[in-house]
């Protein structure tokens, strides 16, 4: 497989779980505007959600203004907005047309359909009232694509591209996402685990669909080192970071099978979920959830760099190392990698991250 | 004018099938799954964008929902006209970057071919694998009679529409499954399969084991990238950009998850200019640094060779005729259509006396620019284009306008007769091979003889019938 098509593949699945975990972003918000509480919390909870969003850069207006139109409008629709859902949904596309003979006439349907669907929606409607529906019509597209790809694809190393990408986004969005709740402020009068900050753990829950499964699972009433718990350590959760470094883990394990070859990425996702065996929910708070999230999300960056040094995709073109025997299988060849930032393939990555 | 399907009246015995199901199915009911075949296209991607106009990059190429049909013996002299064509084509192509016998015996000007900005200085002297330049060649043809048929021109650099012929067939057989029951409409998903062998037999000598293809694209914005992806996904073989690609210790190589894999033969959708800065224009960013010389020293074949382009230009179009009979001893089963070269006094003179009646082209235009079609054109714009000619004769050749055939085709107010060409695709590796079918184009305004996508043509399904 070329690495140029590997990208493309990883960068594909990333936009649409991308597009799918702003959506969930919103919803957050779009949960919590509904409670009680002042204008100044309320604004600030709306600036949590682009902040959560990575998006603080790219918010045309001040953040302490930020209110359910101009984040929505942000998120949603804005071209200059790289993450923003239509961005998403079009930069998924794009990649999967680069690729167009590496996946199935599903996946490209899917991936197809979705921005062409995104551009006959328009902010005045989904602003003017259809809001949840844009939400969940997102999402729908997630599921539609992920299952075209579970139900088409075959398993060569494309396929674990695809999962790869899939995985460290979601990671990615899961701790932005309970990041959301440093961000927010209580009412004056309001106290850490009183009644809104409860509900404020519950609406984080509720935007990573696991309001019910976390109900299921503790039979408790929401509790922050619960809601942690689920989030972050708890292999059950299929949004927890335990579940998505075990299938970065058990993808870039066959990845290593199937090339025949180990590299640093590897011994960074071994470490990550060690980690997350490892540690308690009392471990997360005693250090810091928002310091400990803030490690996290470094730690996958430099994970998804890796990953892309690795397999030839990444900024850091390797150079091009050729077998000594024509047909041998080559073993830690992009490992041997010098950065070339002149190497063509260099003006990828930055294409695809736009 | 020629109808394809009717003649005095009757409807011809190859369209019986056909016309009996349009009776059946009715005007309305195939507009409606006109539309349900343009989504279709829509869906699988199969957008061509229009160099220079801008506009929407995901139009579709209007499909026509009426095929039209070969008879098997109509088929058979088609079929071995073409085979013909590209057999000489390839000796001429040999014979220009070789010996040269057909300059030295005098049966074809040199000038024309050394002069033409289609020749390549680079390639002289180098024999590909099987003595092959045009693996593939688009033989453009029109019809004016039930006998009468014409090659309008050569296509031997690389020629595309293939994907239409088969993305044509797929969509009217998934739509009306009924019309190819009887089993009579020949297949022409053959082509991929095809298209890799001859490939594969033309391996260069540094190839050792099972060669490896790959299909050199410029990218995802070129016009005909479906098509790039569409063969490459057929064939089961890599679509790779210049980026992917690299030269190393005689062989080229293609950058991959697991490192560096060989690519032994390339089948190149790009333009020959940019397919080795090194080599021709140093500004190219989409081919590959130092490929020419791999392939000099044979450690990968080029599909299509580079140079090819000097024998479909215009100007070297009269010759072919000459070509067929010098190389091959035979007599062209299809012929030209006569041609007038503005190089020659006479021919010129004559051109200008009578450019109402004739169609004038630009001898290195393609895609249907540049050119006037004389009936159809005012004086205003016939003396323009005079004065076009008189500046640079050796820049024209005219042909007299020719009647078309017409085949049926759906309009708004049902059917109608509308000028079509065809294109076979001639695959040449050790053998010379041809699926049962072709590209055909149909000019969509009434009247009009452009079939040119880029002009507004459009493409229907190419029934082959067995015998």
């Amino acid at each position: 497989m070329l690495s140029r098509v590997a990208g493309n593949l990883f960068w594909m699945s990333r936009y649409i779980e991308r597009a799918e975990n702003v959506a969930r972003l919103l919803d957050a918000g779009r949960r919590m505007n509904t409670l009680p509480t002042s204008a100044e919390a309320r604004a600030a909870e709306w600036s949590s959600i682009v902040i959560a969003a990575g998006c603080s850069q790219t918010f045309p207006e001040p953040l302490e203004q930020a209110n359910a139109r101009s984040v929505a409008e942000h998120l949603i629709f804005d071209r200059e907005n790289a993450s923003s859902i239509r961005s998403c949904f079009h930069q998924a596309r794009e990649n999967a047309r680069a690729v167009r003979q590496a996946i199935t006439a599903d996946v490209w349907d899917a991936a197809n359909q979705a921005w062409f669907e995104m551009r006959t929606k328009s902010s005045a409607t989904v602003l003017g009232g259809e809001f949840a529906q844009l939400l969940d019509w997102t999402k729908t597209q997630g599921h539609r694509f992920r299952g075209a790809i579970d139900d088409t694809l075959l398993r060569d190393p494309g396929y674990h591209f695809i999962r790869v990408g899939q995985y460290v986004e979601r990671l990615d969005a899961t701790m932005r996402l309970l990041d959301v709740k440093y961000h927010v402020l209580l009412p004056a009068d309001e106290h850490v685990g009183g009644l809104i900050d409860e509900v404020q753990w519950l609406q984080i829950l509720r935007a990573a669909n696991s309001s019910t499964a976390y109900r299921h699972v503790y039979r408790a009433p929401v509790k922050p080192d619960l809601v942690v718990h689920f989030l972050v350590l708890n292999a059950l959760s299929p949004r927890s970071l335990r579940h998505s470094a075990g299938m970065i883990l058990r993808h870039l394990d066959l990845l290593k099978s199937m090339t025949g070859a180990s590299h640093d990425c590897h011994s960074r996702i071994y470490a990550l979920l060690g980690r997350l065996e490892d540690e308690s929910v009392d471990d997360i708070f005693a250090h810091g959830l928002h310091e400990w999230l803030t490690e996290r999300i470094e730690e996958n960056h430099r994970l998804a760099n890796a990953i892309a040094d690795a397999y030839g995709f990444g900024q850091r073109q390797p150079e091009p190392v050729v077998p000594a025997e024509p047909g041998a299988e080559v073993c830690e060849a992009a490992d041997a990698a010098a950065a070339d930032a002149s190497a063509p393939g260099a003006k990828m990555q930055g294409q695809n991250q736009g | 004018m020629y109808s394809e399907m009717h003649q005095q009246g009757a409807v011809r015995p190859e369209y019986d099938d056909l016309a009996r199901w349009i009776e059946e199915i009715g005007v309305d009911t195939l507009l409606a799954r006109r539309a349900e075949a343009e989504a279709l296209f829509r869906r699988v991607g199969i957008t061509f964008a229009v160099y220079g106009e801008g506009g929407d990059p995901d139009r579709l190429i209007p499909f026509d929902i009426v095929p039209r049909v070969f008879s098997a013996s109509e088929w058979d002299r088609i079929e071995r006209g073409s085979i013909q064509r590209a057999r000489a084509l390839n000796a001429f192509l040999a014979d220009v970057y070789g010996a040269g016998e057909i300059f030295a015996a005098g049966r074809v000007p040199r000038r024309p071919v050394f002069e033409n900005e289609a020749y390549q200085p680079a390639m002289q002297g180098i024999t590909p694998p099987a003595g092959v330049f045009g693996h593939i060649i688009g033989v453009d043809l029109v019809r004016c009679g039930p006998d009468e048929f014409y090659v309008l021109e050569d296509n031997c650099r690389t020629p595309s529409g293939i994907s239409y012929v088969l993305e044509n067939r797929e969509v009217m057989s998934r739509m009306f499954p009924q019309l190819f029951a009887t089993g009579q409409v020949r297949p022409v998903d053959g082509y991929p399969e095809m298209l890799a062998r001859a490939m594969e037999e033309v391996a260069p000598p540094a190839c050792t084991g099972a060669p490896q293809l790959a299909i050199l694209t410029p990218g995802h914005f070129n016009s005909a990238y479906y098509e790039h992806s569409f063969l490459a996904d057929q064939m089961g073989v890599d679509l790779v950009e210049g980026q992917d690609l690299f030269t190393s210790d005689g062989l080229l190589w293609r950058r991959t998850i697991r490192g560096a894999e060989r690519v032994d033969v390339l089948y190149r959708r790009i333009d020959d200019d940019f397919l080795d800065p090194r080599a021709f224009r140093p500004d190219s960013m989409l081919g590959v640094p130092g490929i020419m010389d791999v392939y000099r020293n044979g450690g990968v074949t080029l599909v299509n060779a580079p140079g090819t382009g000097v024998a479909d230009d215009k100007s070297i179009y009269v010759h072919v005729p000459e070509m067929i009979r010098f190389y091959l001893g035979e007599e062209p089963i299809i012929p030209n259509v006569p041609t007038y070269r503005c190089a020659e006094a006479d021919d010129c003179t004559y051109v200008l006396e009578n450019l109402a009646d004739l169609v004038v082209k630009e001898v290195h235009g393609s895609g249907g620019y540049g050119m006037i079609i004389g009936p159809k054109s005012t004086a205003a714009e016939r003396e323009a284009y005079a004065a076009r000619i008189r500046a640079n004769p050796s820049g024209f050749i005219a042909q007299p306008t020719l009647e078309l055939s017409t085949s049926p085709t759906l309009s708004e107010n049902g059917l109608v007769e509308r000028h079509v060409d065809l294109r076979p695709f001639v695959i040449s590796g050790r053998e010379v091979r041809l699926i049962p079918g072709g590209l055909t184009r149909v000019a969509l305004r009434e009247g009009s003889l452009v079939v040119n996508s880029s002009q507004g043509g459009g493409v229907k399904d190419t029934w082959v019938l067995n015998p």
